[in-house]
């Protein structure tokens, strides 16, 4: 038994083979009085798949992609606005600043943080 | 490789998964030449929204509303990309340049076609009149209203492969998977006792003959997957004609098989404008692109790659496939660009959670040499499903997973 390679080759070993396997990796920490921690974490990791159910999982994914949208389009922005302005070899003239806030794109922008802090206030 | 100040013009033409996949990735690689504005990522598609495509099969079974499985294309995509919505009519591929509906050409120095594939029942006698399908949002909400009413009968399942050989249809899984969700749907509405579901596969399944699954280890635990469930199972129908009176579906080996409800994976083909393009080899006017299966190019053309559903390739026509096939396009035109030759290689691998019934999944993963290896379906793989479908998708689609 002792010539089980460790390499991974056991992926088709007898089950006896396997279940000598796995109790020599865990006698260091029965060994230890460390493997409570373990079978608790299990046990932990078990009570969150009974919790869970479709519907709780399908909030979080929502919440998961809400979240990860906005960071997205906010870091996408940032470093867009960032390497446009690096390119510039002086910085915005007062007029060049007026003629961005001109565009239709800079006014959304304007308009989305005006009605971000409109929201904000509502809930106040 | 490029010398000269023009700018390189990178031309995705379909805002589906890998067309998305292909135009995030390519900004975040070439990145360095975007900001100098040596380079330029453009992508246009004849839809300003962009569909969750498995989700027509949850809602065959009433499990996800059409306000659910779709996002703005452009909330999908990076803002360096020049997006625009307008279909492309002709391909002119000496001339390097696509004509739209719109009236417009675009030039083009790197191209990719991501145009995905449609269902095409109409290619089988009466199957369009009397087959139900969930490969789009209609016909899947189409097939929830009969599912969801029948109350005795029989459900006919029927799969056609492509007549080109060894090219499997779209998403090879879900046949089984809408089968196993039937059956846990009509449990749950209390009438299985009375439905009858008889799953056939043809007798001609890429390179397998006379199976129930294109991959031989798959194949073999559906017998016992099905009879647990008394799903009845039958191999060699190959759908050939269907009568819409008399509710007939008849198969090109002679059989005859009466049905209520006719659930088929109806015969898919690339989209017009890829068909009269003329490149592709494909038999039965089907259009698949001949593609090389390690750079992704599409053979006889330069410059031109092809990505997801509209490949000539074996392996799946899934979005599991696009995922691994969109970071080795992204790596070829930045090789060719940088330095002239494309050396990424797709080893043809594919991966997914299965559907296994309602509340069970499967993760599966399996490339050109290696095929699925089964494992037992489990609720924590259907949960990790379902985040999949609710949220990580998003998530993949804009290049961040
Ligand atoms: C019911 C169902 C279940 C599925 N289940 C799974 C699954 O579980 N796992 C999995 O991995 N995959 C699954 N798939 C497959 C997956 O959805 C596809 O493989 C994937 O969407 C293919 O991506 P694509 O970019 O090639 O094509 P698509 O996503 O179809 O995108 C094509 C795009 O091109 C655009 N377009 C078409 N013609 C033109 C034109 N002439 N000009 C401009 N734009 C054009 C379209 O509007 C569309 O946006 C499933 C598919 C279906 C239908």
């Amino acid at each position: 038994m002792d010539a089980i390679p460790s390499d991974g080759a056991q992926a088709g070993a007898t089950p006896d083979l396997a279940i000598h396997e796995i109790v020599q990796k865990l006698q260091p920490l029965l060994d230890s009085g460390r493997l409570d921690n373990l079978i608790d974490l299990l046990s932990i990791a078990s009570d969150i798949v009974d919790l869970l159910d479709c519907a709780m999982v399908e909030k979080l994914a929502t919440l998961f992609e809400q979240t990860t949208s906005v960071s997205w389009e906010l870091g996408n922005a940032v470093r867009m606005a960032k390497s446009q302005t690096q390119a510039l070899e002086h910085p915005d003239s007062l007029y060049g600043l007026l003629t961005l806030l001109r565009e239709p794109d800079t006014r959304r922008g304007v308009g989305l943080i005006l009605r971000t802090l409109n929201v904000i206030g509502r809930q106040l | 490789m490029h010398g000269g100040s023009a700018v390189i013009r990178i031309m995705i033409v379909g805002g589906g998964l890998g067309g998305t996949m292909v135009a995030n990735q390519l900004v975040a690689k070439l990145y360095p030449e975007i900001v100098r504005a040596k380079v330029k990522v453009s992508l246009l598609s004849n839809s300003a929204e962009h569909f969750y495509k498995p989700a027509f099969m949850y809602v065959a079974f009433n499990q996800f509303f059409e306000e659910e499985l779709k996002r703005s294309e452009r909330s999908l995509l990076r803002p360096e990309i020049d997006f625009q919505v307008d279909e492309v009519t002709r391909f002119d591929f000496p001339g390097q340049t696509l004509h739209t509906r719109s009236g417009q050409r675009h030039g083009y120095d790197y191209l990719v076609i991501a145009t995905g594939c449609v269902p095409a029942p109409e290619r089988i006698e009466g199957l369009k009149e009397a087959g139900d399908h969930f490969y789009q949002y209609e016909p899947a909400r189409q097939l929830a209203q009969r599912l969801g009413t029948i109350k005795r009968g029989r459900i006919f399942i029927t799969v056609s492969f492509p007549q080109t050989p060894n090219v499997p249809h779209q998403c090879g899984i879900a046949p089984v998977e809408t089968t196993l969700m039937l059956d846990d749907f009509l449990r749950r509405r209390g009438v299985r006792d009375k439905v009858e579901i008889v799953y056939t596969y043809p007798t001609t399944a890429q390179l397998m003959r006379n199976c129930l699954f294109l991959q031989r280890p798959t194949g073999e635990i559906l017998p016992g997957l099905f009879e647990q469930r008394g799903i009845h199972f039958q191999r060699g129908f190959t759908l050939d004609k269907v009568d819409p009176d008399q509710r007939i579906a008849y198969s090109a080996e002679g059989d005859a098989q009466p049905f209520d409800i006719l659930m088929a994976t109806p015969p898919i083909r690339a989209v017009d404008v890829v068909i009269a393009s003329g490149v592709s080899q494909a038999q039965g006017n089907e259009g698949w692109l001949p593609t090389h299966h390690e750079t992704l190019q599409v053979y006889g053309l330069e410059n031109v790659y092809v990505i997801g559903d509209t490949v000539d390739l074996p392996v799946s026509k899934a979005g599991g496939a696009c995922h691994n096939q969109a970071p080795v396009i992204a790596n070829n035109i930045a090789g060719e660009i940088r330095h002239g030759s494309a050396d990424a290689i797709y080893d043809g691998r594919v991966q997914a959670v299965a559907q296994m019934g309602l509340n069970a999944g499967m993760p599966l993963w399996y490339d050109y040499t290696h095929d699925v290896l089964p494992t037992p379906p489990n609720k924590l793989a259907g949960l990790l499903r379902n985040g999949f479908n609710r949220g990580l998708y998003w998530a993949v689609a804009r290049g961040m997973l």
